[in-house]
């Protein structure tokens, strides 16, 4: 089955996804400032179904919030590696789309998808809170109709995005004496 | 200047011979010293009431082949400043460290091993702190590019076609 | 029971900003701690280098992100300073007024820091949306919530139009009057005070040896803020007061900051009502400002952030670009030191108040 066709339980199944879904709540750029007020009572993201999580394991969205340095790109990876399927990746701010001001800093990343399938991007910097909701109200339609499958294409490249991630980090292990 | 920085110089010009004095601003001012007298200038400031070390760090002449190191340290009794500095070798780029004055200086002097490349005596943990795996020139040196380094290691994105990869992008700003 | 390992951070909802700490624990007890930055590390020092001096304006709000200002002011200061430019008198006002609208948001965000670890969720409601009437003020000002780039060097980008004073004077009244709540919310409530109190201990030696600043600093008893002691723009011309605690503890300094926030009100309505009319800014060359060369020189510049001091130290060559620019994040003595010798001792449901208290800020230590 290729990754666009879906059976007829799955179709029920993702009706049912986009209804509930919890976030990551992982800071990882500057963009994590623009997450209280849309998660607290001004924007309350809690309306349209969706809540943080604070663990990977019951997590279905990855968040990306802004610029990621080659160090916090490991424990994405990791986190990322460790979500349940269906996961769905968002990417917010323009350092996630192409690098953005950071575009020749020798220490963040430019593109997200080159390392993780990213499903939607928020472009600027930094989004409003309302693009945000804007945004994650596109993902449930996307998830509805069968769009979001960057899951599924991080199965099926593997070998494609493992390259990716090793050309970059020089290894996705992470090295320090903690962990020895 | 005020009256206690005007002390305080003077007093260092007892110790230090041809000491060179800029006055930056009324409560700032830089000198320039030799490198063997730098710890004997800093403990006599510390002494003085400028115990607080803001900032160690370094600016790379790469054109005279030095670096210069620069201590600044504050007074909270006069709101003085001084900004040390000294200049090292580049090539051979290693200092004495000034921890045992301030406890901080051991991550700045770290800090500075990691991005000027420069290593303090006495100061035996120089494990990287902000970056992981660095395999190229300490970054904060001027002959390192790093532009370069991003579009080797951290490739563009390439906009020859209108889709970009299968993603879709909103737009965050007012326009949207 | 032996030793056993435990990462607090960076992917962890204690955390604030991306940093971890990385612990060994014995039962309930740190034994050991380590701070690991860097996961936030952009190579700004570099980037500035590479940009001319009117490009950085973009990039450099973006190193601390509670309180973007504090940088835009440092860095136009230390350029006044080394090219000895005369900013107009109604631009300083100004600043002053943006840097205390920062003050207090960024205050704001400190009641949801410690609500997270509390379990006192309503601080972080309350907080946040208070926040956000003074990112409404800013919005409308500038055009943007979070990075403003609204300071320029010579002076501010516009004026502050009566519409917009208006704004800021009900917005003040408006959180002058909630304040109270807050007491009511935090202060006088006697979870806060079990789990705050006598918790992340720093006596005033150890503050003053490490060189921790700000809250941290004053929490001990000593009323050492920058904004009297070495006074830049206007603070000199303004009535306003240093509150001070003597206990050194996480209770003493959250309520420093409510308390700073009251004086922080007290400012910008002497600066509304001190302002005189005037020019808002000089032009600093004859055609493209993006030619603009600063002549050679170096500066230190510091100012008193939310968390202490913070600082740039410039040097110029005299070319189109900033030849160094050191930046001294106001926290760096306590979340390298400061984990390393003063956090084993404490619990681990601690650390996070620990942490927040002590004003661990990652972008800025990171940059």
């Amino acid at each position: 089955m290729s990754t666009n066709e879906r059976s007829i339980w799955e179709k029920i199944a993702d009706q049912l996804r986009s209804k509930s879904l919890w976030m990551l709540h992982y800071c990882t750029g500057c963009g994590a400032i623009e997450l209280p007020p849309s998660m607290t009572s001004r924007f309350d993201m809690e309306r349209f179904g969706m809540g943080p999580m604070a663990t990977p394991r019951q997590a279905d969205i990855l968040f990306i919030t802004g610029y990621l340095s080659a160090k916090t790109l490991r424990r994405v990876i990791y986190t990322y590696e460790q979500m349940p399927e269906p996961k769905y990746v968002i990417g917010f701010g323009s350092c996630t789309l192409n690098g953005g001001i950071y575009y020749d800093s020798y220490a963040t990343i430019n593109r997200l998808d080159y390392y993780i399938p990213v499903d939607l991007y928020i472009a600027g910097c930094m989004p409003r809170p309302e693009a945000l909701l804007e945004a994650f109200n596109e993902l449930m339609r996307m998830i509805r109709k069968g769009e979001a499958n960057g899951w599924k294409r991080y199965k099926e490249n593997y070998e494609w995005y493992k390259q990716n991630q090793l050309r970059s980090l020089g290894e996705v292990f992470i090295h320090d004496e903690f962990h020895e | 200047m005020t009256n206690s920085m005007n002390n305080t110089i003077e007093r260092l010009k007892s110790i230090i011979r041809n000491l060179k004095v800029e006055e930056i601003d009324e409560r700032e001012v830089k000198i320039e010293i030799k490198p063997e007298m730098v710890l004997n200038a800093l403990s006599l400031l510390k002494g003085s009431g400028y115990s607080h070390l803001s900032i160690i760090t370094a600016v790379d002449w790469i054109e005279e082949n030095k670096f210069e190191l620069v201590y600044i340290l504050f007074s909270w009794n006069d709101g003085g400043k001084f900004i040390v500095s000294t200049k090292i070798d580049r090539k051979k780029a290693k200092f004495v460290t000034v921890k045992h004055l301030w406890p901080i200086a051991r991550y700045y002097e770290r800090e500075l091993h990691e991005f000027f490349g420069i290593s303090f005596e006495g100061n035996d943990d120089m494990r990287p702190l902000f970056l992981e795996n660095w395999d190229d020139l300490p970054p904060l040196r001027k002959d390192f590019d790093p532009m370069e380094y991003s579009k080797k290691k951290f490739p563009d994105r390439e906009y020859h076609k209108d889709v970009i990869h299968e993603a879709k992008v909103i737009r965050g700003d007012l326009n949207g | 029971m032996g030793e056993v390992k435990l990462f607090f951070g960076p992917n962890h909802p204690g955390m604030h900003g991306n940093f971890s700490v990385h612990m060994y624990v014995e039962g309930d007890t740190v034994e050991r701690a380590r701070p690991l930055p860097g996961f936030l590390h952009r190579g700004f020092e570099k980037l500035m280098e590479r940009r001319l001096w009117y490009q950085n304006l973009a990039l450099i709000p973006r190193i601390c992100v509670p309180e973007p200002d504090i940088n835009e002011v440092c860095y136009a200061m230390a350029i006044e300073k080394i090219a000895k430019i005369d900013v107009p008198e109604r631009a300083q006002w100004i600043r002053m007024i943006i840097l205390e609208l920062a003050r207090i948001a960024s205050h704001m965000m400190s009641f949801p820091g410690i609500g997270g670890p509390l379990g006192l969720y309503t601080s972080s409601f309350w907080g946040v949306a208070d926040r956000d009437r003074i990112l409404d003020i800013f919005e409308s000002l500038t055009g943007a919530r979070i990075y403003h780039m609204f300071i320029v060097p010579g002076g501010v980008r516009k004026d502050l139009t009566p519409k917009i004073q208006d704004l800021i004077v009900k917005t003040l009244d408006y959180i002058e009057g909630r304040l109270p709540d807050y007491e009511d919310l935090i202060f006088k409530n006697r979870i806060v005070h079990t789990r705050l109190k006598g918790i992340a201990l720093l006596d005033r030696e150890t503050a003053l040896e490490l060189g921790v600043t700000g809250v941290g600093l004053r929490a001990t008893g000593v009323p050492y803020d920058i904004r009297k002691v070495d006074p830049y723009l206007f603070y000199d011309k303004v009535d306003f007061e240093i509150p001070t605690a003597t206990d050194g503890d996480a209770y003493s300094r959250v309520y420093l900051k409510y308390l700073e926030i009251y004086q922080s009100i007290k400012i910008i309505r002497q600066c509304l009502e001190k302002m005189p009319e005037g020019k808002v800014n000089v032009p600093l060359s004859e055609g493209s400002a993006l030619r603009y060369k600063v002549p050679k020189g170096q500066a230190y510049v510091h100012i008193e952030s939310t968390r202490g001091e913070y600082g740039y130290f410039m040097v110029s060559d005299g070319g189109e670009k900033p030849y160094r620019v050191a930046v001294r994040g106001a926290s760096y003595p306590q979340t390298f030191i400061g984990v390393e010798k003063y956090l084993p001792g404490t619990r681990i449901e601690d650390v996070p108040i620990w942490l927040s208290t002590m004003d661990v800020c990652a972008p800025e230590v990171d940059r």
